[in-house]
């Protein structure tokens, strides 16, 4: 009796989401919910095949969507980690650089960078820089906060034995610092993409002529939920693997750091 | 006499040893900069007074029918009213998530389906859904709330210390006592970072609707700023749902401490 409860509970998870996907086509092909508000997962997948090859009616196929989105993103990430994370250390570590950068990180930090589209458009256009200004902001915050909590949460104890030693404050903010700070570096990278990405899509939806976000607005423009549906899933199925590309280079990399 | 002196020259080191003359110096440095490149004309950069002066103007002069507080309160409204949504719906769910094994496995698939999706791609099939009304916005910060709500509520029962309840047990408290000594006020600290987390994402959820489709609110402002070129509407706008959104995390946290004074700080 255990055993069939047991076997009962592991295969529920796999029903429920069967019936959630059924009970979606079934509520659209019976018309509950009308065909100009939802599309059912069927006709998704279709236009996903069609779109693979064919860039009508919003002018590029999907891949080269994805590809735009992507490139934005990775230039303002990584533009955001090559100025957040070495900002975030040395705030960290030297007063001086707190001193100087703190006032103006805290000023743009409560800032949501969703807001700031309306300016980088004023100021770069609808083009590629514009995005990556938006997405070098979203990232740098969350770099930033990161790297300064996981310098300041050293252990002491071990900066005090290196200053026993002799070590100079630069030797001990790269040989101790540095190393101790590193998972939450990473735990950065994962915010800072899941940040970058949902500004991305904002930054498309507001205004863009390609991208992700551009088909989702596309498809509402032509009443087409299929493709605003089918651009939600891909910017969700996107964001998710990038998502587990930077867990796996983390594991690869803190592999003899974490216990 | 050089006991007065010691300690005038111990000032003075303090002060300089601390870090405020920094964030004076830097402080007035920014707006210096700030103010020198807008007198330039460079990067379309409106002056620091030309901002404020904006901002003193709009709170007299309605755009759109509407003041600046009047605009300020749209957008809270809609925020206010999806937070709260989010919280009574999302708190519940992660708890029964956490608590009942059959509930986790009927919604659990589903909520990690939807999980990755940024909120805001959720817009426009809200506004296919709802039109560009209140009701859409109000979708779309209910969306953007519930995750970090269910997320930090489920996380929060889940890794109470179970030596906790077992203490509990074996100094003969009943359920009731484990629900109320123990499982609440160890998840507290944990389910209120969601809210936290959900409110600043309510804020960005709410401004990023009003960017796309809407007649008020601080997000119409500075994307009215936008449409017609007027940097000073777009700073000012900026300017305020910065601070609005400082504010509405300050008073989250006097809230927190008051509610939950034996939270350890890390």
């Amino acid at each position: 009796m255990s055993s069939r409860r047991a076997f009962f509970m592991k295969i529920l998870p796999y029903l429920s989401l069967a019936s959630f996907f059924v009970g979606w086509q079934l509520a659209v092909d019976w018309g509950i919910i009308p065909r100009e508000l939802l599309a059912s997962p069927t006709q998704v997948i279709k236009l996903l095949i069609m779109k693979l090859t064919d860039p009508n009616p919003d002018g590029a196929v999907l891949l080269e969507h994805t590809w735009i989105s992507l490139q934005e993103a990775f230039i303002g990430y990584l533009l955001a980690l090559a100025i957040g994370l070495p900002l975030g250390l040395g705030m960290a570590w030297f007063r001086v650089v707190e001193g100087f950068a703190r006032p103006f990180f805290e000023m743009l930090r409560p800032v949501p960078p969703v807001a700031l589209i309306p300016l980088a458009i004023f100021w770069f256009g609808i083009g590629l820089s514009g995005k990556v200004f938006i997405i070098w902001v979203s990232g740098v915050v969350p770099c930033v906060i990161n790297a300064y909590v996981g310098v300041k949460m050293t252990n002491p104890t071990l900066i005090a034995m290196a200053r026993t030693y002799g070590a100079s404050d630069w030797g001990i903010f790269t040989k101790i610092c540095i190393p101790s700070a590193l998972p939450m570096v990473f735990g950065a990278l994962q915010i800072g993409l899941a940040y970058s990405w949902i500004s991305l899509v904002a930054a498309e939806l507001v205004a863009a002529n390609a991208g992700l976000g551009f088909l989702i607005t596309m498809g509402r423009r032509l009443v087409m939920p299929d493709m605003v549906l089918l651009g939600m899933f891909m910017v969700a199925i996107t964001g998710a693997i990038l998502g587990m590309v930077i867990k796996k280079i983390e594991n690869r990399l803190l592999a003899g750091i974490r216990r | 006499m050089p006991v007065a002196d010691d300690s005038r020259t111990l000032t003075w080191q303090a002060i300089i040893s601390s870090n405020i003359i920094f964030y004076l110096i830097s402080t007035a440095t920014i707006f210096l900069v700030w103010d020198w490149i807008a007198s330039a004309g460079l990067l379309g950069m409106p002056r620091v007074l030309g901002v404020l002066q904006y901002l003193w103007a709009l709170t007299f002069d309605p755009l759109a029918g509407l003041g600046l507080f009047g605009h300020i309160w749209a957008s809270l409204h809609r925020v206010l009213l999806g937070f709260l949504l989010a919280v009574a719906i999302g708190v519940p769910l992660g708890f029964f998530m956490a608590m009942n094994p059959f509930i986790d496995a009927i919604v659990g698939p589903v909520f990690n389906l939807l999980k990755p999706m940024p909120p805001i791609a959720w817009i426009s099939l809200a506004i296919l859904w709802f039109g560009i009304g209140e009701q859409s916005k109000v979708f779309l910060i209910l969306i953007g709330a519930l995750i970090p709500c269910v997320i930090n509520s489920y996380n929060g029962i889940r890794l109470v210390d179970p030596g906790l309840y077992d203490v509990v047990r074996m100094l003969g408290g009943t359920k009731r006592d484990e629900a109320f000594q123990v499982m609440f006020p160890a998840s507290f600290p944990s389910i209120f970072a969601g809210i936290q987390l959900a409110l600043s994402m309510a804020w960005t959820c709410v401004v990023a609707a009003e960017l796309i489709a809407s007649r008020s609110g601080m997000g119409f402002i500075i994307i009215m700023g936008m449409n017609i070129s007027s940097s000073d509407q777009i700073f000012g706008g900026i300017v305020v749902i910065g601070l609005v959104g400082w504010l509405l995390s300050v008073l989250l946290a006097q809230l927190e401490r008051w509610l939950c004074p034996w939270k350890r700080e890390i």
